[in-house]
Protein backbone atom coordinates (compact mmCIF):
# COMPACT_ATOMS: atom_id res chain seq x y z
CA UNK A 1 0.00 0.00 0.00
CA UNK A 2 3.24 1.92 0.72
CA UNK A 3 4.15 2.32 -2.67
CA UNK A 4 0.66 2.80 -4.09
CA UNK A 5 -0.21 5.81 -1.54
CA UNK A 6 2.78 7.60 -3.75
CA UNK A 7 1.32 7.59 -7.01
CA UNK A 8 -1.78 8.35 -5.23
CA UNK A 9 -0.39 11.09 -3.85
CA UNK A 10 0.90 12.15 -7.39
CA UNK A 11 -1.95 11.43 -9.22
CA UNK A 12 -3.95 13.84 -6.86
CA UNK A 13 -1.34 16.83 -7.26
CA UNK A 14 -1.23 16.63 -10.91
CA UNK A 15 -5.12 16.47 -11.37
CA UNK A 16 -5.98 18.52 -8.82
CA UNK A 17 -3.27 21.29 -8.45
CA UNK A 18 -3.65 21.26 -4.36
CA UNK A 19 -0.99 19.18 -2.42
CA UNK A 20 -3.28 19.44 1.24
CA UNK A 21 -6.41 17.55 -1.15
CA UNK A 22 -3.97 15.22 -2.83
CA UNK A 23 -3.08 14.32 0.75
CA UNK A 24 -6.44 13.50 1.84
CA UNK A 25 -7.43 12.35 -1.53
CA UNK A 26 -4.48 9.53 -0.63
CA UNK A 27 -6.36 8.25 2.80
CA UNK A 28 -9.91 8.59 0.76
CA UNK A 29 -8.62 6.20 -1.59
CA UNK A 30 -6.50 3.40 0.56
CA UNK A 31 -9.86 3.19 2.48
CA UNK A 32 -11.81 2.83 -0.61
CA UNK A 33 -9.38 -0.04 -1.64
CA UNK A 34 -9.26 -1.49 1.13
CA UNK A 35 -13.14 -2.13 1.98
CA UNK A 36 -13.32 -2.95 -1.69
CA UNK A 37 -10.83 -5.83 -0.64
CA UNK A 38 -12.54 -6.85 1.98
CA UNK A 39 -15.71 -7.18 0.29
CA UNK A 40 -13.98 -9.37 -2.30
CA UNK A 41 -14.33 -7.00 -4.82
CA UNK A 42 -11.29 -7.80 -6.42
CA UNK A 43 -10.90 -10.89 -8.25
CA UNK A 44 -7.43 -10.90 -9.87
CA UNK A 45 -4.59 -9.82 -7.45
CA UNK A 46 -2.82 -9.00 -10.33
CA UNK A 47 -4.80 -6.62 -11.42
CA UNK A 48 -4.15 -4.33 -8.06
CA UNK A 49 -2.49 -1.75 -9.55
CA UNK A 50 -5.24 -0.95 -12.13
CA UNK A 51 -7.78 -1.17 -9.62
CA UNK A 52 -6.05 1.32 -7.15
CA UNK A 53 -5.66 3.76 -9.94
CA UNK A 54 -9.67 3.31 -11.27
CA UNK A 55 -10.40 4.09 -7.58
CA UNK A 56 -8.29 7.11 -7.30
CA UNK A 57 -9.42 8.37 -10.38
CA UNK A 58 -12.86 7.75 -9.93
CA UNK A 59 -12.40 9.64 -6.42
CA UNK A 60 -10.93 12.60 -7.68
CA UNK A 61 -13.09 13.09 -10.59
CA UNK A 62 -16.04 13.03 -8.15
CA UNK A 63 -14.29 15.41 -5.76
CA UNK A 64 -13.31 18.03 -8.95
CA UNK A 65 -16.91 17.52 -9.65
CA UNK A 66 -18.56 18.62 -6.27
CA UNK A 67 -15.63 21.04 -5.80
CA UNK A 68 -15.92 20.70 -1.80
CA UNK A 69 -13.16 18.35 -0.09
CA UNK A 70 -15.30 15.97 2.37
CA UNK A 71 -13.54 14.57 5.43
CA UNK A 72 -12.71 11.13 5.41
CA UNK A 73 -15.89 9.22 5.74
CA UNK A 74 -13.87 7.09 8.47
CA UNK A 75 -10.40 7.50 10.04
CA UNK A 76 -7.29 5.23 8.85
CA UNK A 77 -6.26 1.98 10.44
CA UNK A 78 -3.59 2.98 12.85
CA UNK A 79 -1.07 1.41 10.21
CA UNK A 80 -2.14 3.29 7.44
CA UNK A 81 -2.30 6.15 9.24
CA UNK A 82 1.38 6.02 10.59
CA UNK A 83 2.56 5.53 6.85
CA UNK A 84 0.74 8.64 5.93
CA UNK A 85 2.48 10.58 8.71
CA UNK A 86 5.82 8.96 7.15
CA UNK A 87 5.05 10.16 3.55
CA UNK A 88 4.45 13.63 4.54
CA UNK A 89 7.63 13.78 6.65
CA UNK A 90 9.16 11.86 3.09
CA UNK A 91 7.81 14.55 1.04
CA UNK A 92 9.19 17.30 2.84
CA UNK A 93 12.36 16.07 2.90
CA UNK A 94 12.43 15.47 -0.65
CA UNK A 95 11.60 19.12 -1.14
CA UNK A 96 14.63 19.99 1.42
CA UNK A 97 16.98 17.53 -0.53
CA UNK A 98 16.06 18.78 -3.95
CA UNK A 99 16.53 22.68 -3.21
CA UNK A 100 19.81 21.85 -2.22
CA UNK A 101 20.66 19.67 -5.22
CA UNK A 102 18.85 23.00 -7.38
CA UNK A 103 21.69 25.16 -5.75
CA UNK A 104 24.21 23.41 -7.00
CA UNK A 105 23.19 23.56 -10.64
CA UNK A 106 24.50 26.46 -12.72
CA UNK A 107 21.82 28.88 -13.38
CA UNK A 108 21.27 27.98 -17.25
CA UNK A 109 20.60 24.66 -15.80
CA UNK A 110 17.97 25.69 -13.80
CA UNK A 111 16.74 27.94 -16.08
CA UNK A 112 15.71 25.20 -18.64
CA UNK A 113 14.24 23.31 -16.04
CA UNK A 114 12.16 26.13 -14.89
CA UNK A 115 11.43 27.01 -18.73
CA UNK A 116 10.27 23.05 -18.91
CA UNK A 117 8.42 22.06 -15.82
CA UNK A 118 6.99 25.73 -14.62
CA UNK A 119 6.92 27.77 -17.99
CA UNK A 120 5.90 24.90 -20.15
CA UNK A 121 8.13 25.69 -23.03
CA UNK A 122 9.57 23.02 -25.62
CA UNK A 123 13.24 22.03 -25.84
CA UNK A 124 13.27 24.17 -29.07
CA UNK A 125 11.49 27.13 -27.73
CA UNK A 126 14.04 27.00 -24.76
CA UNK A 127 17.05 25.72 -27.40
CA UNK A 128 15.89 29.50 -29.22
CA UNK A 129 15.80 31.79 -26.03
CA UNK A 130 19.13 30.65 -24.52
CA UNK A 131 20.53 30.49 -28.00
CA UNK A 132 21.34 26.68 -27.58
CA UNK A 133 20.23 24.00 -29.82
CA UNK A 134 17.52 21.63 -29.00
CA UNK A 135 19.46 18.36 -29.07
CA UNK A 136 22.02 20.75 -25.71
CA UNK A 137 18.34 21.86 -23.90
CA UNK A 138 17.68 17.77 -24.02
CA UNK A 139 21.13 16.50 -22.55
CA UNK A 140 21.23 19.32 -20.24
CA UNK A 141 17.81 18.83 -19.10
CA UNK A 142 17.91 15.23 -18.36
CA UNK A 143 21.83 15.92 -17.09
CA UNK A 144 20.40 18.07 -14.67
CA UNK A 145 17.14 16.03 -13.45
CA UNK A 146 19.69 13.15 -12.87
CA UNK A 147 22.11 14.73 -10.76
CA UNK A 148 19.07 15.92 -8.45
CA UNK A 149 17.95 12.38 -8.73
CA UNK A 150 20.92 10.96 -7.39
CA UNK A 151 21.40 13.49 -4.44
CA UNK A 152 18.00 12.57 -3.57
CA UNK A 153 18.32 8.65 -3.87
CA UNK A 154 21.76 9.08 -1.79
CA UNK A 155 20.73 11.09 0.91
CA UNK A 156 17.14 9.00 1.46
CA UNK A 157 19.06 5.89 1.44
CA UNK A 158 21.39 6.58 4.51
CA UNK A 159 18.51 7.70 6.66
CA UNK B 1 1.96 2.51 -23.17
CA UNK B 2 5.83 1.98 -22.29
CA UNK B 3 8.71 3.45 -20.93
CA UNK B 4 10.49 3.86 -24.56
CA UNK B 5 7.04 6.02 -25.83
CA UNK B 6 7.01 7.83 -22.28
CA UNK B 7 10.69 9.37 -22.93
CA UNK B 8 10.48 9.93 -26.65
CA UNK B 9 7.12 11.98 -26.34
CA UNK B 10 8.11 13.63 -23.55
CA UNK B 11 5.42 12.43 -21.28
CA UNK B 12 6.25 13.07 -17.71
CA UNK B 13 6.32 17.00 -18.57
CA UNK B 14 3.39 16.96 -20.65
CA UNK B 15 1.67 14.99 -17.36
CA UNK B 16 2.99 17.44 -15.06
CA UNK B 17 1.83 20.61 -16.91
CA UNK B 18 -1.42 18.78 -17.56
CA UNK B 19 -1.21 19.14 -21.45
CA UNK B 20 -1.90 15.33 -21.96
CA UNK B 21 -5.52 14.34 -23.42
CA UNK B 22 -7.36 12.12 -20.75
CA UNK B 23 -6.97 9.21 -23.25
CA UNK B 24 -2.80 9.55 -23.06
CA UNK B 25 -2.96 10.87 -19.17
CA UNK B 26 -5.37 7.45 -18.27
CA UNK B 27 -3.01 5.23 -20.41
CA UNK B 28 0.38 7.08 -18.68
CA UNK B 29 -0.96 6.66 -14.88
CA UNK B 30 -1.66 3.10 -15.60
CA UNK B 31 1.75 2.90 -16.76
CA UNK B 32 3.66 4.74 -13.59
CA UNK B 33 1.28 2.69 -10.75
CA UNK B 34 3.37 -0.33 -11.71
CA UNK B 35 6.41 0.76 -13.07
CA UNK B 36 9.07 1.94 -10.37
CA UNK B 37 12.03 3.89 -12.52
CA UNK B 38 9.23 5.88 -14.75
CA UNK B 39 7.60 6.85 -11.41
CA UNK B 40 10.53 7.69 -9.60
CA UNK B 41 11.78 10.06 -12.88
CA UNK B 42 7.72 11.49 -12.31
CA UNK B 43 8.13 12.08 -8.62
CA UNK B 44 11.92 13.76 -9.29
CA UNK B 45 10.37 16.06 -11.54
CA UNK B 46 7.14 17.22 -9.13
CA UNK B 47 9.41 17.90 -6.42
CA UNK B 48 11.51 20.07 -8.90
CA UNK B 49 8.84 21.77 -10.42
CA UNK B 50 6.91 22.38 -6.88
CA UNK B 51 10.80 23.88 -5.70
CA UNK B 52 10.92 25.95 -8.62
CA UNK B 53 7.58 27.34 -8.43
CA UNK B 54 8.42 28.52 -4.82
CA UNK B 55 12.18 30.23 -5.75
CA UNK B 56 12.11 33.60 -7.26
CA UNK B 57 12.61 34.40 -10.64
CA UNK B 58 16.06 33.31 -12.10
CA UNK B 59 17.39 36.43 -14.11
CA UNK B 60 16.43 36.89 -17.81
CA UNK B 61 19.77 36.01 -19.09
CA UNK B 62 21.75 32.82 -17.94
CA UNK B 63 25.20 32.90 -17.12
CA UNK B 64 26.05 30.47 -19.77
CA UNK B 65 24.41 32.58 -22.78
CA UNK B 66 25.24 35.80 -21.73
CA UNK B 67 29.43 35.00 -21.51
CA UNK B 68 28.49 33.67 -25.16
CA UNK B 69 26.45 36.49 -26.64
CA UNK B 70 28.52 38.63 -24.47
CA UNK B 71 31.18 37.93 -26.92
CA UNK B 72 29.20 37.42 -30.16
CA UNK B 73 28.20 40.89 -29.20
CA UNK B 74 31.83 42.48 -29.12
CA UNK B 75 32.30 43.91 -32.59
CA UNK B 76 28.90 46.30 -31.46
CA UNK B 77 30.34 46.91 -28.08
CA UNK B 78 33.67 48.29 -29.99
CA UNK B 79 31.71 50.37 -32.29
CA UNK B 80 29.44 51.91 -29.28
CA UNK B 81 33.07 52.56 -27.67
CA UNK B 82 34.92 54.18 -30.46
CA UNK B 83 31.60 56.39 -31.04
CA UNK B 84 32.24 57.85 -27.71
CA UNK B 85 35.68 58.47 -27.87
CA UNK B 86 34.90 60.11 -30.98
CA UNK B 87 31.95 62.10 -29.12
CA UNK B 88 34.37 62.74 -26.19
CA UNK B 89 36.96 64.09 -28.63
CA UNK B 90 34.95 66.33 -30.53
CA UNK B 91 33.23 67.89 -26.82
CA UNK B 92 36.46 68.09 -26.00
CA UNK B 93 37.62 70.31 -29.60
CA UNK B 94 34.25 72.66 -29.49
CA UNK B 95 35.22 73.23 -25.91
CA UNK B 96 38.23 74.85 -27.13
CA UNK B 97 37.24 76.61 -30.13
CA UNK B 98 39.11 80.46 -30.45
CA UNK B 99 36.05 82.21 -28.82
CA UNK B 100 36.14 80.15 -25.53
CA UNK B 101 40.32 79.91 -25.06
CA UNK B 102 40.31 83.66 -23.89
CA UNK B 103 38.86 82.69 -20.85
CA UNK B 104 39.33 78.80 -20.91
CA UNK B 105 42.61 76.81 -19.96
CA UNK B 106 45.35 77.41 -22.41
CA UNK B 107 44.77 75.27 -25.45
CA UNK B 108 46.59 71.94 -25.90
CA UNK B 109 48.90 71.38 -28.90
CA UNK B 110 46.51 68.40 -29.99
CA UNK B 111 43.36 67.08 -29.32
CA UNK B 112 43.12 65.52 -26.65
CA UNK B 113 40.52 63.61 -25.19
CA UNK B 114 39.25 65.29 -22.12
CA UNK B 115 37.10 63.52 -19.26
CA UNK B 116 34.74 65.88 -17.56
CA UNK B 117 35.24 65.35 -13.63
CA UNK B 118 31.57 64.79 -13.12
CA UNK B 119 29.75 62.60 -15.75
CA UNK B 120 27.03 64.93 -17.82
CA UNK B 121 23.62 64.61 -16.41
CA UNK B 122 20.82 63.13 -18.97
CA UNK B 123 17.35 63.33 -18.79
CA UNK B 124 16.77 61.00 -21.80
CA UNK B 125 14.68 58.07 -19.88
CA UNK B 126 16.76 54.89 -18.09
CA UNK B 127 16.35 51.40 -20.41
CA UNK B 128 13.98 50.28 -17.74
CA UNK B 129 11.98 53.24 -18.22
CA UNK B 130 11.55 52.62 -21.75
CA UNK B 131 11.33 48.51 -21.21
CA UNK B 132 7.90 49.23 -19.60
CA UNK B 133 4.75 47.76 -20.74
CA UNK B 134 1.25 48.79 -20.97
CA UNK B 135 -0.57 45.76 -21.00
CA UNK B 136 -1.96 45.60 -24.85
CA UNK B 137 -5.69 46.29 -24.90
CA UNK B 138 -7.98 43.72 -25.68
CA UNK B 139 -11.85 43.99 -26.25
CA UNK B 140 -14.05 40.46 -26.19
CA UNK B 141 -15.26 38.87 -29.55
CA UNK B 142 -18.33 36.99 -29.72
CA UNK B 143 -18.09 34.00 -31.99
CA UNK B 144 -21.05 32.57 -33.65
CA UNK B 145 -22.08 28.76 -33.12
CA UNK B 146 -20.29 26.50 -30.69
CA UNK B 147 -17.01 27.16 -29.22
CA UNK B 148 -14.05 24.80 -29.29
CA UNK B 149 -11.65 23.79 -26.25
CA UNK B 150 -9.26 26.54 -27.70
CA UNK B 151 -11.55 29.44 -27.60
CA UNK B 152 -13.54 28.33 -24.48
CA UNK B 153 -10.15 28.36 -22.55
CA UNK B 154 -9.05 32.10 -24.15
CA UNK B 155 -12.38 33.48 -23.54
CA UNK B 156 -12.19 32.39 -19.60
CA UNK B 157 -7.99 33.20 -19.43
CA UNK B 158 -9.00 36.88 -21.30
CA UNK B 159 -11.31 36.93 -18.39
CA UNK B 160 -8.61 37.20 -15.78
CA UNK B 161 -6.27 39.43 -18.52
CA UNK B 162 -9.02 42.14 -18.64
CA UNK B 163 -8.85 42.45 -14.31
CA UNK B 164 -5.20 42.64 -14.87
CA UNK B 165 -4.60 39.48 -13.30
CA UNK B 166 -1.96 38.44 -16.01
CA UNK B 167 -0.36 35.75 -14.01
CA UNK B 168 -3.95 33.45 -13.27
CA UNK B 169 -4.24 34.45 -17.22
CA UNK B 170 -1.30 32.29 -18.71
CA UNK B 171 -2.60 29.12 -18.09
CA UNK B 172 -5.95 29.50 -20.16
CA UNK B 173 -3.87 31.09 -22.29
CA UNK B 174 -1.48 27.74 -22.98
CA UNK B 175 -4.27 25.79 -23.25
CA UNK B 176 -6.31 27.72 -25.76
CA UNK B 177 -2.10 27.61 -27.70
CA UNK B 178 -1.78 24.22 -27.20
CA UNK B 179 -5.36 23.43 -28.64
CA UNK B 180 -4.85 26.00 -31.62
CA UNK B 181 -1.36 26.47 -31.83
CA UNK B 182 -2.09 28.62 -35.54
CA UNK B 183 -4.36 31.14 -33.96
CA UNK B 184 -2.51 34.56 -33.97
CA UNK B 185 -4.62 35.98 -30.94
CA UNK B 186 -3.69 33.05 -28.57
CA UNK B 187 0.20 33.45 -29.09
CA UNK B 188 -0.18 36.90 -28.64
CA UNK B 189 -1.98 37.44 -25.89
CA UNK B 190 0.44 34.33 -24.23
CA UNK B 191 3.64 36.22 -25.12
CA UNK B 192 2.01 39.78 -23.64
CA UNK B 193 1.00 37.70 -20.12
CA UNK B 194 4.65 36.58 -20.25
CA UNK B 195 5.96 39.80 -20.84
CA UNK B 196 3.91 41.46 -17.95
CA UNK B 197 4.77 38.74 -15.39
CA UNK B 198 7.94 39.25 -16.30
CA UNK B 199 8.85 36.29 -17.65
CA UNK B 200 10.59 37.85 -20.78
CA UNK B 201 12.27 34.24 -22.38
CA UNK B 202 9.04 32.65 -23.17
CA UNK B 203 7.33 36.12 -23.71
CA UNK B 204 10.06 36.24 -26.60
CA UNK B 205 9.10 32.94 -28.04
CA UNK B 206 5.55 33.49 -28.14
CA UNK B 207 5.69 36.72 -29.54
CA UNK B 208 8.59 35.53 -32.49
CA UNK B 209 5.84 32.86 -33.16
CA UNK B 210 3.28 35.64 -33.33
CA UNK B 211 4.96 37.12 -36.34
CA UNK B 212 5.86 33.91 -37.87
CA UNK B 213 2.18 33.14 -38.31
CA UNK B 214 1.67 36.64 -40.35
CA UNK B 215 -1.85 37.92 -39.19
CA UNK B 216 -1.80 41.66 -39.83
CA UNK B 217 -3.94 41.99 -37.10
CA UNK B 218 -0.67 40.89 -34.72
CA UNK B 219 2.00 41.72 -36.77
CA UNK B 220 2.47 45.32 -35.34
CA UNK B 221 1.86 44.55 -32.00
CA UNK B 222 3.91 41.66 -31.83
CA UNK B 223 7.21 43.64 -33.19
CA UNK B 224 6.54 46.28 -30.65
CA UNK B 225 5.84 44.48 -27.39
CA UNK B 226 9.09 41.96 -28.59
CA UNK B 227 11.31 45.38 -29.20
CA UNK B 228 9.59 45.81 -25.46
CA UNK B 229 11.14 42.20 -24.12
CA UNK B 230 14.70 42.78 -25.48
CA UNK B 231 14.54 46.28 -23.70
CA UNK B 232 14.38 44.18 -20.48
CA UNK B 233 17.04 42.60 -21.76
CA UNK B 234 18.96 44.88 -22.41
CA UNK B 235 19.08 43.79 -25.72
CA UNK B 236 19.39 47.25 -27.47
CA UNK B 237 20.19 46.28 -30.90
CA UNK B 238 17.41 43.90 -31.01
CA UNK B 239 14.93 45.91 -29.49
CA UNK B 240 15.93 48.91 -32.04
CA UNK B 241 15.59 46.61 -34.73
CA UNK B 242 12.07 45.51 -33.77
CA UNK B 243 11.18 48.52 -33.38
CA UNK B 244 12.20 49.53 -36.81
CA UNK B 245 10.35 47.11 -38.19
CA UNK B 246 7.37 48.26 -36.23
CA UNK B 247 7.46 51.77 -37.48
CA UNK B 248 7.57 49.76 -41.25
CA UNK B 249 3.54 48.82 -40.34
CA UNK B 250 3.15 52.69 -40.16
CA UNK B 251 0.55 52.02 -37.64
CA UNK B 252 -1.05 53.04 -34.50
CA UNK B 253 2.31 51.83 -32.72
CA UNK B 254 4.42 54.08 -35.18
CA UNK B 255 4.93 57.44 -33.48
CA UNK B 256 5.42 55.29 -29.98
CA UNK B 257 7.86 52.84 -31.51
CA UNK B 258 9.66 56.03 -33.47
CA UNK B 259 9.69 57.50 -30.06
CA UNK B 260 11.82 54.99 -28.04
CA UNK B 261 14.19 54.47 -31.24
CA UNK B 262 14.98 58.40 -30.96
CA UNK B 263 15.57 58.40 -26.96
CA UNK B 264 17.57 55.14 -27.58
CA UNK B 265 19.92 57.16 -29.89
CA UNK B 266 20.49 59.61 -27.71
Amino acid sequence: MHEFSHRIFVMGVVRTHDREAARELVQDVLIAVIGALRKGQLQDAEKLAAFVHGTARNLINNQLRTASQQPPLESLPEDLAQENLVEQLEDAERGRLVHQALERLGQEDRKILLMTLVEGCKPGEIAAALGLSSEVVRTRKLRALKKVTDLIEKKLSRT
Amino acid sequence: MNCKEVEEREILEEYLLDRLTEPDREEFEKHYFECASCFSQLQTRLAVQAELQRQPAIPARARGAGFRLAWAWTPAFVTVALLLAVGVWWYSAQKHTPSQQASSSPPTASPEISVPSTPPTSTAPSLEALARVEPPPYSEIVLRGAEDKGHEAFRTAMQNYSKEDYAKAIPGLQTAVKANPQAASFNFYLGAGYLLTDRTDPAIVYLRKTISLGNPAYSESAHFYLAKAYLKKKDVSAAEEELQKTVQFHGSRETEAEEILRELRK
